[in-house]
């Protein structure tokens, strides 16, 4: 045994090993035993077959991206866009000067007109066609716009949309920077496509991004409803009508610091005169032989005190002395010299927090049958109840009914506080619409819809209360 | 681990977390571990593939959910695998009704030192000259005879104990300068 050759010996081993024996080594040379330990831990050596199989599997999953989307058959390898085009051709051209596209393919028919095409936009690759109607394939231009917009990621989103707009493209967005991160607008093609661009400039979290998007809903919403209105007023407007107007103007001037910001001679050779207190219009109109419309106001001011003594100073008189109530206001009420009443009060919190619907005036009716009266407002001009409190027979005490932006207060009728028949100007979307559902809820016409030199359309009705309402939408 | 390695590792793992792709550095760099891991609890070769398969499976379906708390990467395979290990003991013995094996999880730390040398010794094979190391694959990974493989190659019996002999040589010079 001893004269074989060593590598004749370490093989026998290894043979043996292999076969999961152990070897007998007791007359090998010690290098062979030693040798033979390697072997030992060598086998079950992987395969390479075996470690490039597993290699290629993992790619595979790798190219899943997770194991519950390995149903193959669902597996989608790229999405296209293929844009149809009543000249691709001309199409094909535009692409080239306005995105700096190049034409990859071009498949044509003998008349020349193309049945495919590919170009490559950057990264991005689009095919593109002429019109093929048998087969469902309609340019934007037969139809009449695409509601697919297609974005295009770019590095220079100022300068690629300079160089498509001296190309032929419009912009129909224009470029600014976007809450999202990006600074992007949007162009559109004359071929009737809209490409949305923009170049990212910063990350912004998903859960900042969804505030931004309710923000933006809350402006729209906003933008919405002040459609039809002129800048700065809310729906409702009182529209205070005395005989000695340019009085009350003063009053409310000195007493409550209103500001004057427009004054003319009104539609009946009065007085017509506006003015804001706090973030709230009020118009104030009238003169000698015009029938009065006094109104009682619901009105908040910085310090109730110092307005309540204010007020008196002006020749108003008193209806309530200055007192906490248990609702979180402090309050107090006068009646000015031209009979309209002011019930201010200084909230102890923010206005807002109590009602962030409330304004810093607010109309306040003392009808007779205010349950009545919310029916009437809500058929003739969709107003919602937001608040009633009641006796159980059905007595209401304070409601709150909504208007457009604004809250119209009322109280039934008791003692002292007696219907007061009141004018407002109430800004509506579509005047002729409104005046007609005022009419069917009960409401007389004093004056059909028409345009007015002043830039509003409107019209007068008198509802069942006495109280006159003109409907009007700002059309210049 | 050596700092440098251990943060390189680290580098490795959160870029794999990211792109999938890059989890084929860390199965080329893991696979011998693993393979000698599991070879040293289970002696069937295809039980062993398919539990090495396994364990790169589950990793690469779980690689989001790894942490780094300062173990290697190589100890959480190791936990999949001796899960994997266990599981399967366990539901042999369902199908046996004899007693599972015990517990694979406490690996003694002795052993990982063996594997550890066994997968050095598995990554050495692939650093043996090309002569040398095809003819270790064939004996010991292909478990090929002398004669088989010297009919492949065509070269004498004699050359292929020849090279097996100086394979098995240069592989215990390697191992033994560490």
């Amino acid at each position: 045994m001893a004269e074989r050759l060593i590598i004749d010996q370490l093989d026998d081993a290894v043979a043996e090993i292999l076969a999961g024996r152990a070897p007998d080594l007791t007359n090998s040379d010690p290098v062979v035993a030693m040798l033979a330990e390697m072997a030992v831990d060598l086998r079950g050596l992987p395969t390479e077959a075996f470690r490039a199989q597993l290699r290629q599997q993992l790619g595979r999953r790798e190219e899943m991206s997770s194991p519950a989307q390995e149903r193959k058959a669902q597996t989608v390898r790229g999405l296209w866009a293929h844009l149809v085009f009543s000249n691709a051709s001309a199409a094909m051209d535009f692409y080239k000067k306005a995105f700096g596209a190049t034409e990859t393919m071009r498949l044509t028919e003998p008349g020349g007109k193309i049945g495919h095409a590919e170009m490559k936009i950057g990264e991005a690759t689009i095919s593109l066609s002429d019109e093929y109607p048998d087969y469902g394939s309609l340019s934007p231009q037969t139809i009449g716009g695409s509601p697919i917009k297609l974005h295009l990621e770019v590095v220079d989103v100022d300068e690629f949309a300079r160089v498509a707009v001296a190309a032929g493209a419009t912009i129909t967005r224009p470029i600014q920077d976007q809450f999202y991160g990006d600074r992007a607008g949007q162009l559109l093609d004359p071929f009737g496509y809209t490409w949305a661009i923009s170049t990212h400039i910063k990350d912004v979290p998903v859960d900042e991004l969804q505030q931004k998007v309710e923000e933006w809903a809350t402006q729209e919403a906003e933008k919405k409803s002040k459609k039809g209105r002129r800048e700065g007023f809310h729906s409702v407007t009182p529209y205070l009508t005395v005989r000695k107007a340019p009085e009350l103007v003063d009053f409310v001037k000195s007493a409550f610091g209103a500001t004057e910001l427009f004054r003319t001679t009104g539609s009946a050779g009065g007085l017509h005169c506006e003015v804001k207190i706090g973030e709230s219009m009020v118009m104030i109109g009238g003169g000698e032989g015009i029938q009065e419309w006094p109104t009682a106001i619901h009105l908040y001011v910085p310090d109730v005190d110092a307005a309540y003594q204010r007020a008196l100073d002006a020749g108003a008189t008193s209806l309530a002395t200055p007192t906490d109530q248990e609702y979180g206001e402090r309050s107090a009420a006068v009646q000015d010299s031209t009979g309209n009443h002011w019930y201010i009060a200084t909230t102890f919190t923010p206005l807002k927090e109590i009602d962030q619907d409330l304004h810093t005036v607010t109309v306040y009716f003392h009808p007779v049958g205010a349950a009545r009266m919310i029916e009437f407002l809500d058929q003739a001009f969709g107003a919602k109840e937001v608040m009633r409190h009641q006796s159980d027979e059905g007595y209401i005490y304070h409601a709150k009914v909504r208007l457009g932006d604004s809250i119209v207060e009322m109280g039934e009728a008791h003692d002292q506080w007696q219907s007061m028949p009141t004018a407002i100007y109430l800004y509506v979307e579509d005047v002729d619409a409104v005046y007609e559902q005022a009419l069917q809820a009960g409401a007389v016409s004093v004056v059909p819809p028409a345009d007015q030199p002043y830039g509003d359309r409107n019209a007068w009705v008198k509802d069942p209360f006495e109280n006159i309402w003109y409907i009007a939408t700002t059309v210049a | 681990m050596s700092p440098v390695n251990e943060s390189a590792e680290r580098l490795l793992i959160e870029a794999a977390q990211k792109d999938p792709g890059r989890f084929a550095e860390l199965y080329e760099q893991n696979f011998h571990r693993v393979y000698a891991y599991v070879a040293r609890r289970v002696r069937d070769r295809s039980e062993s593939q398919d539990l090495t398969a396994h364990v790169f499976q589950q990793a690469l379906a779980n690689l989001d959910k790894f942490k780094w708390r300062g173990a290697p990467f190589s100890a959480w395979l190791y936990r999949i695998a001796a899960n994997a290990i266990a599981d399967q003991a366990r539901k042999r013995s369902r199908e046996t009704g004899d007693d599972p094996v015990p517990a694979t999880s406490q690996i003694a730390e002795l052993d990982l030192e063996a594997v550890e040398r066994r997968a050095q010794l598995f990554q050495a094979v692939d650093k043996l000259p090309e002569d040398q190391r095809r003819v270790i694959m064939m004996r010991f990974a292909d478990e090929k005879s002398i004669r088989d493989i010297a009919g492949e190659l065509g070269r004498s019996e004699g050359a292929v104990k020849q090279l097996q002999f100086r394979g098995l040589e240069s592989l215990r010079a390697r191992l033994s300068e560490k």
